[in-house]
């Protein structure tokens, strides 16, 4: 039961701005995941809550109380860290018990929180063993059961998963979200992997260059992007943009893209250029639709279940996700409702 | 290709013969053996037809029987049809035949039809080469110390180079030496004196040196940079500078002939090493340990006992062996400082004996054993915790 709150967060490394006026409310028990390109900020965010990087200006609040000058270990935060960091002289119990002990709790205490913490992971029978004893996933299981042992008010996650195969990634990602349903508290997790942001979170946040470009429940953040940044970050393959020129656009609501007359409800559109998104999912063959244009196509990547299709229409790239027993013809398709438009800035403009 | 490979191995491996025998050869010569001639040429010729025997017998015969048939012939022919000789040297040839003749059996014919073979077999004699040779130059003075400390007065004067112990005498005139330096000498003291430095000395350098290297792999400070460098720089002084300014300082201080004196000076020496090899190490360690357990509410102090130190287990101790090798051997500081011989250390003590013309070669001879062995003991003991990889299963690697 926690909560969590940033006002105007600054951090540079020497003359490089990292962060800039960053401010957050995050709600109570939530998951809340912080991700971007590599290079956003995001990590360093997250080791300013756990005070292992100072804050240059702002201040962060943990339920209301203000932690920029609290030492690390009373900010009753656990830190999961992506290359584990268990202590590789110590075996797993000693591991997880290793704050505790630091602390002086009674023996029994330990044990019950340690055996706890086992049991909710499933280690239970790895508890002797030392971590180079463990294979990834284990070794990154002891990892947030010495966290869970911390019994923190906030749980962070700097990429957990980043160093696992993508067999054991998809396993442990239903683990951490069974286990934020277990263990009622507030978790921050950090990840650049759309897929783990859009599968665990509450509600993500999404970070670029410092800077937060949207926050957001996955369902917002996908069918609602503020910007061209989030559109293309998530959804695979990324969205389609195509760029419009001051002469395609016919009228205050109408354009011309890809050979159709597109018009609009309810949308001022400036005499300047635009860009306009379609994610590849919603490109379909041999369907229906409003608008059909043809493509000259480039080369199509079976996946098994589906297909990807790239392909090239007068100046513009576009990729296709389509079912792979639909044939496909020469025209493809799409809808108006699937249409994003977007400024000249990147700011998306709602119809 | 074949041929001029078949030849090259030929030639190599007789060449290497040639140095297996000459070897031998001037061994027997130290102990009194007249060998008329050194034969080289039988060697020669020896050598090759056994190469190429082995290679055109194959695996025909199984490779044991063929060594000791190889062996057998060249013993008969060089010390018995040439020039007669005594068994033990005859027997010492055939050791040293069927060695050889081992180490080619790996050769064969299909082998040398590859084109890298002759400089596979290069780099494999150049490296038993070299093995063979600098072992026998660090072993055989070591042996000579060995056997000299176990010898007689008389047995001395008779023949200095005899290589043999005579164990047929009496076990307690077998370890005279050792007794009468003991007893006479007061050896024991001296190790004492030795252990004390030494044993102090890696204390005091690993108590500055650990804090000092954690400091300079792990924190920002001001001049850092500069102080990670000039570490090395101390280092570059000859003792031989240091030594007379310090003699002088320690006159003054009192400090000459003390083990205080000695410690100052030694952990001064030691540290500077001591403190770049652990930094080293240090630097390796994964900083996301600490960080973990910073946030276990560790202070800096803790982490380095609970975390560093023993994730640092294989530096320290080499670092540990090193210092202690180097103060249990130094001799110039000691030489210096040390002229009571109630205060000697032990490469001190055999300094003074061997100054003094009246002190039989093989006390001085137990003596240098007495030197030696501790650190033999200690390294052998020590290697185990040399292993690296103690990191291992903390992050991913």
């Amino acid at each position: 039961m926690a909560n969590i709150k940033f006002t105007g967060v600054h951090k540079s490394f020497g003359s490089n701005k990292i962060i800039t006026d960053f401010n957050l409310l995050g709600k109570e028990d939530e998951f809340l995941v912080l991700v971007g390109p590599s290079g956003c900020g995001k990590s360093t965010l997250l080791r300013m809550i756990a005070g292992l990087e100072k804050i240059d200006e702002g201040e962060i609040f943990i339920n209301d109380q203000k932690i920029n000058e609290l030492h690390p270990s009373k900010r009753q935060t656990a830190m999961v860290f992506q290359s584990y960091a268990l202590y590789p002289h110590m075996n797993v119990y000693e591991n997880m018990s290793f704050g505790l002990k630091i602390e002086k709790r009674p023996k029994e205490e330990i044990n019950t929180k340690v055996m706890q913490a086992a049991k909710i992971l499933k280690i239970e029978e790895l508890l002797e063993r030392k971590p180079k004893q463990l294979s990834g996933g284990q070794r990154q299981r002891v990892a947030i059961g010495r966290a869970i042992t911390r019994n923190p008010k906030i749980f962070l996650f700097d990429e957990p998963l980043s160093n696992l195969d993508a067999a054991l990634r998809a396993e442990m990602r239903v683990e951490i979200s069974k286990l934020h349903n277990q263990i009622k508290t507030n978790m921050i997790y950090v990840t650049h992997d759309q897929v783990e942001a859009m599968t665990l979170a509450d509600r993500i946040v999404i970070l670029n260059q410092g800077n937060i470009e949207q926050v957001g429940t996955p369902e917002e953040i996908y069918n609602d992007p503020a910007n061209i940044f989030v559109a293309q970050f998530i959804g695979t393959p990324k969205m389609n943009i195509l760029e419009v020129n001051e002469e395609n656009v016919i009228s205050e609501n109408t354009i011309k893209l890809l050979g159709n007359d597109i018009q609009f409800d309810k949308l001022k559109l400036n005499k300047s250029k635009h860009f306009v998104g379609i994610r590849p999912e919603h490109l379909k063959a041999n369907q229906n639709t409003k608008f059909t244009f043809n493509p000259e196509i480039e080369l199509i990547e079976n996946l098994g279940n589906e297909k990807i299709v790239y392909m090239k229409k007068d100046e513009h790239q576009l990729s296709a996700k389509i079912p792979s027993n639909v044939e496909i013809g020469s025209s493809i398709g799409f809808d108006l409702n699937d249409i994003f438009i977007f400024d000249e800035n990147g700011k998306r403009l709602k119809s | 290709m074949r041929i001029k490979n078949t030849i090259l191995f030929s030639l190599i491996s007789t060449f290497f013969l040639i140095f297996l025998i000459s070897i031998w050869k001037i061994l027997a010569t130290l102990q009194g053996l007249s060998i008329n001639s050194f034969n080289i040429e039988i060697i020669l010729i020896f050598g090759f037809l056994i190469s190429l025997a082995h290679l055109g017998i194959g695996d025909r015969i199984k490779s044991i029987y063929k060594s000791i048939i190889f062996s057998s012939i060249f013993v008969f022919c060089d010390g018995y049809l040439i020039q007669k000789l005594p068994i033990w040297y005859n027997v010492g040839v055939f050791l040293i035949l069927y060695f050889f003749t081992n180490k080619i059996s790996k050769y064969t014919f299909i082998g040398l039809k590859e084109e890298h073979s002759t400089q596979v077999i290069l780099f494999d004699f150049l490296t038993l080469f070299g093995i063979l040779f600098f072992s026998f130059v660090i072993l055989f003075p070591f042996y000579m110390m060995l056997v000299t400390s176990f010898k007689t007065q008389i047995a001395l004067l008779v023949n200095p180079l005899d290589f043999s112990i005579n164990f047929s005498q009496d076990i307690k005139d077998l370890f005279k030496s050792y007794f009468v330096i003991f007893k006479s000498y007061k050896f024991g003291k001296y190790i004492v004196i030795s252990t004390i430095v030494s044993v102090g000395t890696v204390i005091v350098t690993l108590l500055f040196a650990i804090p000092a290297a954690y400091a300079v792999a792990r924190l920002n400070f001001f001049g850092k940079t500069f102080l990670s460098t000039s570490i090395l720089i101390i280092y570059m002084f000859p003792a031989i500078v240091l030594v007379i300014p310090l003699y002088t300082i320690f006159s003054q201080l009192g400090l000459r002939n003390s083990i205080e004196g000695l410690l100052i000076v030694y952990t001064a020496t030691t540290l500077p090493v001591a403190i770049y090899m652990l930094q080293g190490y240090f630097k390796s360690i994964p900083k996301e340990l600490e960080e973990a357990a910073i946030l276990d509410k560790l202070s800096w102090f803790g982490i380095i006992t609970k975390i560093i130190i023993p994730l640092s287990i294989p530096a320290i101790s080499s670092v540990a062996l090193y210092v202690f090798m180097i103060a249990w051997n130094e001799f110039l500081f000691s030489l210096m400082f040390l002229d009571n011989p109630n205060s000697f250390t032990l490469s001190r003590a055999i300094q003074y004996l061997s100054g003094d013309a009246e002190t039989p070669r093989q006390y001085l001879m137990a003596g240098s054993v007495v030197v030696t062995l501790p650190v033999l003991f200690i390294f052998v003991y020590f290697e185990k915790y040399l292993v690296s990889g103690l990191t291992a299963g903390s992050v991913k690697g």
